[in-house]
C-alpha cells in the first residue's frame, strides 16, 4: 500500500529512495565508526584508550589504578576497556587507526609482532618519562626488545618455582629436594601404586608439561634459543636431559598408560579439584599466581615452596620467567599520551597495587623488598627468585609460536611413549631449522 | 514514441528504487563477504602476515601444504571424522525417525528430547562432555566398569580422543533424526497398504517403499553433514582446549581437524597467506564433493513426481 503511494507521488518516490540509501548509509557509517580512537573530553583532555585483556577482578584492580591516574592528570584520561578476546586485540592492530592506544600482552609475543611492524618502539617515550629501564629484571627486559629497540614493558613478571605438600612430603620422610638426585628419590617416594599398578597419587604432577620441561630444562644447564639470535636450540644435551628424567622418573617408571588416566582425572586447574590442592599430587613446578589462588580456594592447604632442584648446585637458583606486558599499538593515535601512561604503569605507583592485587610479580628489582606482599603467604621464595643471576626467559623470536606449538608436541609424544627424549627433540630440532625467521 | 518513454522512465525508477531498498544487503554483500572471498583467493598465493604488505609467493603456499605434517595429519583426522560420522548420523537419525514414529504414548515428549541436545550451545555441551568423559570420575567410565567393559582413557589417547569427537558430534543427531520424522510421515500409506496386500514384510517394505522416498531427504542430509563434518571446529577444538589460549590439538594432534589447523595458521602463526590457501583447497574439495554426491543422486534418488 504505502510502496504505491510513492510511486504516485514524485516527492514520495524521492523519499522512499533516500530512506533506503540512508538505511545503507547508516550501516555502512556504524561499520566505520567502530575504528579510531579516543577524541578529547568536554573539558580537553586526550582521550586515550586502554584495551586489556584482563578481566573480572583483575579488570576491577586495574580500573582502581587507572582512576588513580586520571585523577592526577589534567592533559590526559584513560578510559579503560576490557576485551579478552586476541582475535580482535589483532584485527585492530591491523587496522589502519586501531581502536586503543595501549594494550596487553605476553613476552613471548613481542620479538613477533614487533618483526611484523605492529608495536610502536618505546625507547624514546621511555627516556622521556624517565622511566629507568636499568630497574627491570634483565631476563623481562631481553624478552622486550627485538633488533635492539624495546617495544614493551613489563607489568607483571611471574617465575617458576617447586611447590609441595608439606603433610605428604612430611609423611614420606622427604625433605624438600635440592638436587636432581634428590628430586628423582623424592618423586618415586612420593608416587603411590596401587595392586592393579594404577597411580593413586604422583610424585611430580604437571599443571602445564612445556613450562615444567622448559623450566628443567635450564635447571639442567639447556637453553631453548639461542641468545644471540634467539633461534631454538631444542636439542641441547640439558634440555635433552630434563625431558629424559621427566620420562624415566615419571614415564616409564610408572607406565605412560597409568599415568595419561591419572592426569586424565585431575579436576580443573586452581579449581577446588585441583589435583595439588586436593593432594593427589605432591610436589609441581608452577608460578607465584598460585599464592593467591591457593589462599582463595584450598585456604587449609599445607604447602611450601622451594627452588627448583639443579643438576649441579653452582646453578642453584635457576628459574624460568614469563611476563606480561604493555605495548603501544604503531596504529594509535595518541602514542605520546598512552606512553605516559605506561610509565605510571610501570612506576611504584601504578605497578605495586596492580601486581599485589592479581598475586603477580614485580617487574623492577627494587620492589622486590615492598612490604605490600608480605601477607602473600609463599611469595617471599618467587620474590627472591627474580634476584638470582640465573633467571632463564624463553626468546620472543617472530616463530615463537610454532616453536611453542611443536614443542608442546614433542613433549607430548614422549608423555605418551611414543619416543625417547633424544628423538623427539632432535626431530623438533630438524622441524624447527625451516622456519622463517 | 511518446506513450512508451514515460513508461520506460518509470520501470527504470522503480528498478533505482528496488535496488535502493536492497542496497544494505547488497552493499553489506559485497563488502563483507564477497571481497573478503575474493581477497583470500589473492592472498593465498602471497605471504602475508595480517600486517605487512603481502608478497607474493606464487603457488608457494599450495606447494608447502604438500609438505606439512601437521595439515596431512589434520587432512586424516578430518577424512576419519567425516568418513565415520556422516553415515553414523544418517543410520541413527533414520533408525531413531522409526523409533519416533511408533504410535506410543508420551511420543511428543521423546521427540523433544531426542531434539534437546541441538539446542544446547556447542560450549556447553562440550565442557559436558569432558566431565562425562572423565576417566576417573566419568559417568560413561563409571558405567562401562560397572558392565565390566573397558573404560578407555578418553581425551589422552589418541584414538579414544577421535571417537569423543565423533560422539560429541552425534550427539546432536536430533535435528537430522526430526528431518527424517517428517519425511516418513509424508510417505503415502497406501503404498504400505498395497504392499502388505501384496505380501511384503518389513523389511521389503522398508526396501522398496521406505528408502526410496526417503532418498530426497538422504542425498540434502548427506550433503549437509558432508559440509558441516569437513569444516569441523568447534567440538574439537573444545576438547583439546587446554589450559590460556594454547594451540593444543590433543594427544599426538590426534584432534587436530583442518578447520583447525587453519585457524592457528592464521590467528596463532599470523600465516594469512598459507591459511587462505588452506581455506580455498577445502572450498573447492567441499564443492568437488558436493557436485559428485549431487552427480550420484541420479542412481539412487528417487523423486516422488517422477
Amino acid at each position: 500500500m504505502w510502496l504505491t503511494r510513492f510511486r504516485r507521488e514524485g516527492s514520495g518516490r524521492t523519499r522512499a529512495a533516500l530512506a533506503a540509501l540512508s538505511t545503507a548509509a547508516l550501516v555502512l557509517s556504524t561499520a566505520a565508526c567502530s575504528g579510531g580512537t579516543g577524541g578529547e573530553t568536554a573539558d580537553g583532555k586526550t582521550v586515550v584508550t586502554f584495551s586489556y585483556l584482563w578481566a573480572g577482578p583483575e579488570a576491577k584492580a586495574l580500573e582502581k589504578v587507572i582512576k588513580q591516574f586520571n585523577g592526577s592528570q589534567d592533559k590526559i584520561q584513560v578510559k579503560g576497556v576490557s576485551n579478552p578476546d586476541m582475535q580482535k586485540q589483532l584485527a585492530s592492530m591491523s587496522t589502519a587507526n586501531g581502536t586503543f592506544d595501549i594494550s596487553d600482552g605476553f613476552g613471548n609475543q613481542v620479538g613477533s609482532w614487533a618483526s611484523k611492524g605492529v608495536l610502536e618502539p618505546l625507547d624514546q617515550y621511555l627516556t622521556s618519562d624517565h622511566v629507568d629501564t636499568s630497574d627491570f629484571v634483565p631476563a623481562a627486559m631481553d624478552q622486550m626488545t627485538y633488533q635492539g629497540k624495546t617495544y614493551a614493558a613489563p607489568i607483571a613478571v611471574h617465575s617458576f618455582q617447586l611447590l609441595y605438600n608439606k603433610k605428604l612430603l612430611a609423611d614420606a620422610g622427604v625433605q624438600p629436594p635440592k638436587t636432581m638426585t634428590q628430586f628423582a628419590a623424592a618423586i618415586h617416594k612420593l608416587t603411590k601404586v596401587d595392586d592393579n599398578g594404577n597411580i593413586t597419587q604422583l610424585g611430580l604432577g604437571n599443571p602445564d608439561l612445556p613450562s615444567s620441561i622448559t623450566t628443567l630444562g635450564y635447571a639442567f644447564g639447556g637453553t631453548w634459543n639461542d641468545p644471540s639470535t634467539g633461534k631454538p636450540t631444542a636439542d641441547k644435551p640439558g634440555n635433552v636431559e630434563a625431558l629424559d628424567f621427566y620420562d624415566k622418573n615419571i614415564v616409564q617408571a610408572y607406565g605412560a598408560d597409568h599415568v595419561n588416566r591419572f592426569v586424565g582425572g585431575f579436576g580443573p586447574y586452581m579449581s577446588a579439584q585441583d589435583p595439588f590442592q586436593t593432594g593427589k599430587v605432591a610436589m609441581e613446578i608452577d608460578g607465584e599466581w598460585r599464592c593467591a589462588s591457593i589462599a582463595s580456594t584450598a585456604p587449609k592447604l599445607k604447602w611450601g615452596v622451594t627452588q627448583i632442584p639443579v643438576a649441579d648446585p653452582a646453578m642453584a637458583g635457576t628459574t624460568q620467567l614469563t611476563t606480561s606486558t604493555l605495548f603501544i599499538p604503531a596504529n594509535s593515535q595518541h602514542k605520546e599520551e598512552a606512553a605516559k601512561f605506561l610509565a605510571y604503569m610501570v612506576s611504584k605507583d601504578g605497578m605495586l597495587p596492580f601486581t599485589r592485587a592479581l598475586g603477580n610479580l614485580p617487574s623492577r628489582t627494587s620492589m622486590l623488598d615492598d612490604p605490600i606482599y608480605n601477607d602473600l603467604h609463599n611469595f617471599q621464595p618467587f620474590l627472591d627468585s627474580l634476584k638470582s643471576n640465573k633467571v632463564h626467559a624463553l626468546s620472543s623470536a617472530p616463530s615463537g609460536s610454532e616453536y611453542a606449538t611443536d614443542l608442546a608436541s614433542a613433549i607430548d609424544s614422549v608423555n605418551r611413549g611414543k619416543a625417547t627424549a633424544q628423538q623427539a627433540l632432535s626431530q623438533l630440532a630438524t622441524k624447527t631449522a625451516s622456519y622463517d625467521q | 514514441m511518446t506513450s512508451k518513454r514515460p513508461r520506460a522512465r518509470a520501470t527504470l525508477r522503480n528498478s533505482l528504487v528496488g535496488l535502493a531498498f536492497a542496497s544494505p544487503f547488497v552493499i553489506g554483500f559485497t563488502v563483507f563477504i564477497a571481497y573478503p572471498i575474493i581477497a583470500s583467493l589473492k592472498y593465498s598465493f602471497t605471504n602475508f602476515n595480517l600486517f605487512q604488505t603481502p608478497v607474493n609467493v606464487g603457488l608457494g603456499n599450495y606447494a608447502t601444504m604438500l609438505h606439512d605434517s601437521r595439515l596431512i595429519t589434520s587432512v586424516e583426522n578430518t577424512l576419519l571424522f567425516a568418513g565415520i560420522g556422516v553415515p553414523l548420523n544418517i543410520g541413527l537419525a533414520l533408525a531413531g525417525a522409526h523409533l519416533l514414529n511408533l504410535p506410543l504414548r508420551g511420543q511428543p515428549l521423546y521427540r523433544a528430547m531426542v531434539y534437546l541436545p541441538t539446542i544446547v550451545p556447542v560450549v556447553v555441551g562440550a565442557y559436558l562432555w569432558r566431565w562425562l568423559l572423565n576417566p576417573q570420575y566419568g559417568f560413561v567410565d563409571h558405567l562401562l566398569r560397572a558392565a565390566h567393559l573397558p573404560d578407555p582413557n578418553w581425551l589422552l589417547e589418541p584414538g579414544w580422543a577421535r571417537t569423543a569427537v565423533i560422539i560429541l558430534s552425534v550427539w546432536t543427531v536430533g535435528g537430522t533424526m526430526i528431518v527424517y520424522l517428517a519425511g516418513l510421515r509424508e510417505v503415502p500409506m497406501d503404498l504400505y497398504e498395497a504392499a502388505s496386500l501384496d505380501g511384503a514384510g518389513v523389511l521389503a517394505k522398508f526396501r522398496h517403499i521406505t528408502w526410496p522416498s526417503l532418498t530426497p531427504i538422504t542425498l540434502f542430509q548427506t550433503i549437509v553433514l558432508t559440509i558441516a563434518y569437513l569444516q569441523i571446529f568447534a567440538q574439537p577444538y573444545l576438547l583439546a582446549q587446554s589450559r590460556l589460549n594454547e594451540a593444543t590439538a590433543g594427544p599426538g594432534d590426534s584432534m587436530l581437524s583442518y578447520s583447525m589447523y587453519l585457524f592457528q595458521s592464521a590467528f596463532v602463526n599470523l600465516k594469512m597467506g598459507y591459511a587462505s590457501a588452506m581455506a580455498w583447497v577445502l572450498f573447492v574439495f567441499t564443492m568437488l564433493l558436493t557436485f559428485a554426491l549431487l552427480g550420484s543422486a541420479r542412481k539412487w534418488v528417487h523423486y516422488a513426481n517422477n
